[in-house]
């Protein structure tokens, strides 16, 4: 497990005593082909990265149905709700590939973020790195969603 | 008995003006302990946070940042709104988000390439403060709490606006 975490990209440079750390609380996971990981609504008890595979964030409107908001590949983290109140999922989370990920355990994390607040610290800025990346990915696609269509006039 | 006129002056000049400075870190410490992002901070982060501020105005439509410029720290909204804004060649600004009052502005000073990602634009008269990035990583690197604090909040930011930002994205999508 040890050597699972220390490979994966979000966690790249980061100190063996924190890896360590991580590697007490993660688990392996594996998801078949259209499985559902997590739901709406769900408590948030933790968070995913991606070993391999491909995860899909899913929304149903009943305009539409299922929609898919983002994908996820191999080397990326998965869920943010399990951070804040109310720690519950705010969205569907399908393995659209067989998946492997390794799951950590949110309960462990917060508890081993309060004792060692270097490892809290570090893991916020890894996270606060990606939600700001993603935040930009999805403000780039609303501009694309809301210009106007070529050819109106 | 001889007065040395311009050595009394310098000495009041000198008192009026740190008066002057007083005043406006206790106006800035108590104006950043109103403010929600902060809500619950320690006097001591409160403090400390103060002396890397300072307060701008911003005029209906002026930029306050452009995308591609150097990111050199963040804002606390107090009065007003900012709208974040992507420039579509063909079809001049888009805007994909408003920055009301009690909200912070502007994550790109924290991460690599340290450039404005969008443009922000006061769509009212906006009063804010204003924090030096430079200033504030010194006095993260000298204390962690205070770092992880900032973080911590932000995120929580982060995470509200990319939800809301997804939400518009299906609504467009319809």
């Amino acid at each position: 497990m040890e050597n699972l975490s220390a490979s994966h990209p979000f966690l790249a440079g980061m100190s063996a005593h924190h890896i360590e750390l991580l590697a007490s609380c993660a688990t392996l996971k594996k998801f078949a082909e259209h499985e559902v990981i997590f739901r709406i609504g769900e408590p948030a008890n933790g968070f995913y990265l991606i070993a391999d595979g491909a995860v899909a964030l899913q929304d149903w409107i009943s305009e539409r149905g299922t929609i898919t908001i983002e994908m996820l590949l191999a080397g990326e983290p998965l869920g943010w709700s399990w951070l804040f109140r109310p720690y519950r999922w705010h969205y569907h989370a399908r393995a659209i590939k067989p998946t492997t990920a390794i799951f950590f355990d949110g309960t462990t994390l917060h508890h081993l973020c309060n004792q060692d607040l270097t490892f809290g610290h570090e893991l916020f800025k890894r996270m606060s790195e990606i939600m700001v990346r993603r935040l930009q990915a999805s403000r780039a696609k609303l501009i694309e969603a809301l210009k106007p269509q070529k050819g109106v006039w | 008995m001889e007065v040395n006129f311009s050595q009394e002056w310098e000495s009041v000049e000198r008192e009026l003006l740190q008066t002057a400075n007083m005043e406006a870190t206790v106006q800035t410490n108590a104006e950043l302990a109103a403010h929600p992002f902060l809500s619950e901070m320690s006097p001591h982060h409160l403090e400390v946070l103060a002396t890397a501020a300072s307060p701008k105005q911003f005029a209906k439509g002026e930029i306050i940042f452009r995308a591609g410029k150097p990111a050199n720290g963040f804002y606390l909204i107090e009065k007003g709104a900012v709208a974040i804004e992507g420039s579509v060649f063909e079809h001049g600004a888009i805007s994909t988000d408003c920055i009301h009052a009690g909200e912070p502005l502007g994550w790109s000073w924290l991460f690599p390439p340290y450039l404005w990602h969008y443009d922000a634009r006061a769509v009212e008269p906006t009063t804010a403060l204003f924090f030096d990035g430079e200033i504030l990583r010194e006095l993260c690197k000298d204390d962690l709490t205070l770092g992880h604090e900032l973080f911590r909040r932000m995120s929580q930011v982060m995470v509200r606006r990319l939800q809301a930002s997804r939400a518009r994205l299906i609504e467009a999508l319809k």
